[in-house]
């Protein structure tokens, strides 16, 4: 077997090869190109030719970008309501996913029946009646008002996720912890928890790349820069620098950047995490 | 134990948040829907109830139909184009090994963790005719680099090649991670009946990936019916309602038609459409589930046989 | 006033006054936004206490903003559009708040410029543009070439035929945006029937019936221009800045938008070879049409009005009284080039302006007649969004003229 394998191997490789390289290309040249003319000047855009070199390498466009892009605060924003939504995503899914699968009472299929729910409904439904009730409760303008949507959409995959890791763990662990006398919330955050990481790692990646890139209820519920998030950086900028395109490919890349900066460094763990999420889910 | 365990003070402390969240995010959003869209509510003031006369519009309303057409098109080419790209080439990379693999499904899933905003803005550069990257490639190859990318009639199009093109990696790794779960005792039995790899992906690999399939292709449908922020970006809907799907659609009656009645009594609809997808869907597949399971249980016996 | 009131109930530092200001000027670096951001520094110098929060948004993003703050609450002063498509329905609701006539007696506002801000007698909002549409060209390109600007409409589009033979755009237009397309039409409809344009339009839209031969023919005329290839390939998905790019990088030869772009001449992002060669001339006369060339269908649109509901109301229209005065934004506006405003401008003339500012000044003093608001701007918002959607479809030959017009004239009712 070994053998034959590595004989077949020798001609489709370089087929192989190329195949990825094409998608390669086609996955990341939009990328490269976005790159290559943010660092021109806005006048260079307008060539036939695919790539150019700068005349004049434009480091500028990147400054103006980060300065009046508001890039530090909007980024601020937007890693404090997501790291924020991952924790409490968590935390209530983790209480729910033992409430409903390890305790005992009658309506526990119900309301994990009810919590699913959310996986069915369109979150972008919700967008005309919410914006009605956060401004009558003075939400609008508030992180509260992204937190809320962005932690109960999220929810039901997580309570998916938390359910059928927890199947797994041996209810002879929590017996014995019950034994010398611990009560259920101790059992959840000092047992159940622990082994629960694989999970969790999984249910914050899922819900951080969800959310990180969602700009439509933040526009529509907030309007102060106290809160805006980094999507906001570009739609504010192409406004203000609509005669020119190259600052505004400097902003696009920019606030690509974190997010691609940090995928590439937990590349590993992201890729197990969305598996295992995709897998399970 | 069993009185600690369904202590019923307990129970409700533990489910009461994610109980509160649901009720107040998801189900009060609802019912307000349902309300208002039985309203002729123009956003401000006062209004009346007019009952069903906003669905029964509704339905005579050509740019509804079109949304939904849409959301097909966005649907069936997930499912044609996307799926089995996804699906070779994850089939391929997994042949790879070493470093290169796990460097192209790094390379290929980059597009994904860029947000729709910066994605948007930049298809608008590379579709622009005058100046963009794609009729720039043309010219490279010789052609003449006039094309009109947004046209009334290749513009969904062009928004299904975006979103392509975002979601592949995602697609990817999905089946990526399904075939690296196949058994490899699987492949040596293929390998020792002298099966080529074309053999060995369609009758081994393509079978065995069967629920991870039917799991994208309910993703693909539902994700197709629920699109609206790269739309809302890169055409807001046009030219004409060409691009017009039912999530900006409703978005666009209520905050720039002044119909927050009708908005809503789409969002309603809107809400009972992607329902009744995914319980349609599910019925489908639970179906074949079961002749799944069983082919599933001959090619292990096959494997085990050899 | 007011701030003394809240002065003497709490003697804290914190009673500081904040006032949220909602634009459609985002580039605040240039032009309108220039001045609008000047007239708001020197107003949080002179009052020490008060702070000014502007949340600034593109024209589209704008209008949808304004809606949504329309149903539950508006930023304090606000960016608004003095047409009935605009104003009719947040007026009757009760959304901005009426403003006393008598306070800008001494403004020098041009005589029924506040028409369309006014309701039932009252007054709602103050303009701060006199707007009339144009084509903006490119002098030097023109010259190079030997083109001529057109005199009639058939004219411009036989020179449409030459500048497209050259390799270049004839037309940059902002076809994404249904509005820039529907002051097209108007334009039309305003050179082919001449002052009877807004009795023609206001039956249109009372009656829900564009089958007038004069909207049809103007229909007519529009789609012949994009079928003659006057606009560049895919106008009709391409934005505000997009077409405004395509201009300024000599792209295209000109652009079809408002006046209240003449800033552009001192826009130092624009390459200096073009920004001082960019004039303009109108639309030019129909074949048959009643309109004579200085005949200009000129509005007053942009403006702005303080929300009713305002917390610090008092102060909000203080401000706005401010920027008002003449020597504020008329005078800035009108050193920033940025068009013309709605008040008499004529005692900052220093003979420094630039070409372009000199040729609208022109325009305007030597015009015949002035009147209509863009076609899209006469009627409910139902109307401006379906006439803005469908209007490219029409122009592009996706439906024909009949079904455009029963549809626009379908949701007028």
């Amino acid at each position: 077997m070994e053998r034959a394998g590595k004989k077949k191997s020798k001609i489709t490789k370089p087929i192989l090869w190329i195949v990825l390289i094409i998608v390669a290309v086609i996955q990341i040249f939009p990328l490269i190109w976005l790159l290559d003319f943010s660092l021109a000047s806005s006048n260079e855009m307008f060539t036939s030719g695919l790539l150019i070199i700068p005349k004049k390498i434009q480091w500028g466009n990147y400054v103006k970008a980060f300065v009046d892009g508001n890039f530090l605060l909007y980024l601020k924003n937007s890693i404090l309501i997501n790291g924020l939504a991952v924790v409490l995503v968590i935390l209530v899914s983790i209480m729910a996913a033992f409430a409903c699968h390890r305790m005992r009472w009658k309506l526990s299929g119900t309301v994990k029946m009810l919590l699913l729910m959310g996986l069915m409904i369109p979150i972008h439904a919700t967008l005309l009646p919410n914006y009605k009730i956060y401004s009558m409760l003075g939400l609008t303008d508030t992180m509260w008002a992204l937190l809320i949507p962005y932690v109960a959409f999220s929810l039901p995959q997580a309570l998916f996720l938390m359910t059928s890791f927890m199947s797994a763990i041996p209810v002879e662990l929590e017996e014995a912890a019950v034994m010398d006398g611990c009560g259920i919330y101790r059992i959840i955050f000092q047992i159940i928890t622990p082994m629960l990481k694989p999970s969790i790692a999984t249910v914050a990646i899922m819900t951080f790349l969800n959310n990180w890139n969602e700009f439509m209820m933040a526009s529509t519920y907030l309007s102060s820069p106290t809160w805006k998030t980094l999507p906001f950086s570009i739609l504010e900028f192409t406004g203000e620098y609509s005669s020119n395109y190259a600052v505004q490919f400097a902003v696009m890349a920019l606030t690509a950047a974190p997010a691609v900066i940090v995928y590439i460094i937990l590349n590993k763990h992201i890729t197990k995490g969305v598996a295992m999420g995709a897998v399970k889910g | 134990m069993k009185k600690l365990y369904s202590n019923k003070l307990v129970i409700l402390s533990l489910v009461l948040p994610g109980l509160v969240l649901f009720l107040f995010a998801i189900l009060a959003p609802i019912c307000l829907s349902v309300y208002y869209g039985f309203t002729d509510y123009s956003g401000m003031g006062s209004y009346n109830m007019i009952g069903l006369e906003n669905y029964k519009t509704l339905l005579q309303d050509p740019t509804l139909r079109i949304a939904l057409r849409n959301s097909l098109y966005l649907a069936l080419g997930f499912i044609f184009i996307q799926h089995p790209l996804a699906l070779i080439t994850a089939a391929v990379l997994d042949k790879l090994g070493g470093r290169g693999e796990n460097f192209f499904r790094c390379v290929y899933f980059i597009p994904n963790v860029i947000s729709v905003a910066v994605i948007a803005y930049l298809w608008k550069f590379i579709y622009n005719p005058d100046f963009g990257l794609l009729n720039n490639i043309i010219k490279a190859f010789g052609g003449k680099g006039d094309i009109n990318w947004f046209s009334t009639d290749t513009a969904i199009w062009a928004v299904l090649i975006v979103l392509i093109w975002h979601g592949f990696g995602w697609g990817m790794l999905i089946y990526y991670t399904g075939i690296k779960n196949i058994d490899p005792v699987l492949y040596e039995a293929a390998a020792i009946d002298g099966a080529n790899q074309t053999t060995t992906f369609l009758k081994i690999t393509l079978p065995l990936m069967k629920p991870v399939i039917q799991v994208n292709v309910t993703m693909a449908v539902i994700s197709a019916l629920k699109q609206m922020e790269t739309v809302y970006l890169l055409t807001n809907g046009g030219p004409g309602n060409s691009t017009q799907f039912t999530a900006n659609y409703l978005y666009q009656q209520a905050f720039k038609a002044f119909k927050y009645g009708y908005g809503n009594a789409i969002g309603v609809i809107f809400i009972i459409i992607c329902l009744l997808a995914t319980v349609i869907l599910n019925k489908i597949f639970e179906d074949r589930e079961e002749t799944k399971l069983k082919k599933l249980e001959k090619a292990r016996a096959k494997g085990a046989a050899v | 006033m007011w701030r003394q009131k809240e002065d003497s109930s709490s003697a804290s530092d914190d009673g500081k006054v904040t006032l949220k200001v909602f634009s459609n000027l985002p580039d605040r670096k240039n032009g309108q936004g220039l001045v609008e951001q000047t007239i708001i520094d020197e107003y949080m110098k002179e009052n020490p206490d008060v702070n000014i929060e502007v949340e600034a948004l593109d024209e589209e993003a704008y209008k949808t903003k304004f809606k949504a703050y329309s149903m539950e609450g508006m930023p304090d002063v606000v960016s608004i559009w003095g047409q009935p498509a605009f104003l009719d329905e947040v007026v009757e609701a009760g959304v901005l708040a009426e403003l006393n006539s008598d306070d800008y007696a001494d403004y020098g506002f041009v005589e029924g410029s506040l028409n369309g801000y006014t309701y039932d007698g009252k007054l709602y909002g103050l303009p701060r543009n006199t707007d009339i549409g144009v084509f903006y060209y490119n002098q030097k390109m023109f010259e190079d070439n030997g083109w001529k600007v057109p005199e009639t409409y058939d004219e411009l589009l036989a020179l449409a035929e030459d500048i497209k033979a050259e390799g270049i755009i004839p037309v940059a237009m902002d076809g994404g945006d249904g509005w820039p397309l529907a002051c097209y039409l108007a334009d039309v409809l305003y050179k082919l029937v001449g002052s009877d344009y807004s009795q023609i339009v206001s039956d249109a839209i009372e009656s829900g019936d564009f089958s007038a031969p004069e909207i049809k023919e103007a229909t007519q005329l529009m789609k012949d221009a994009a079928d003659a290839g006057l606009f560049q390939n895919g106008y009709d998905s391409q934005d505000y800045a997009t077409s405004q790019n395509l201009f300024t990088n000599g792209q295209a030869a000109m652009w079809y938008m408002g006046s209240w772009e003449t800033s552009m001449a001192t826009n130092e992002d624009i390459d200096e070879s073009i920004r001082t060669n960019i004039r303009v001339f109108t639309m030019p006369t129909v074949e048959g049409g009643k309109a004579a060339a200085t005949d200009i269908s000129a509005w007053n649109g942009g403006g702005y009005a303080v929300s009713a509901n305002s917390e610090v109301k008092e102060e909000a229209i203080k401000f706005l009284n401010y920027m008002y005065q003449p020597e504020k934004l008329s005078k800035y506006g009108w050193e920033n080039g940025v068009g013309l405003s709605a008040q008499d401008q004529s005692e900052y003339m220093t003979g420094d302006e630039t070409e372009l500012q000199k040729q609208i000044v022109d325009l305007l003093a030597n015009s015949t007649d002035l009147s209509g608001n863009p076609i899209n701007d006469c009627g409910p918002s139902a109307f401006k969004t379906s006439i803005e959607s469908e209007i490219q479809s029409v122009t592009n030959g996706t439906s024909s003229i009949d079904d455009f017009l029963s549809t626009i004239g379908a949701s007028c009712k």
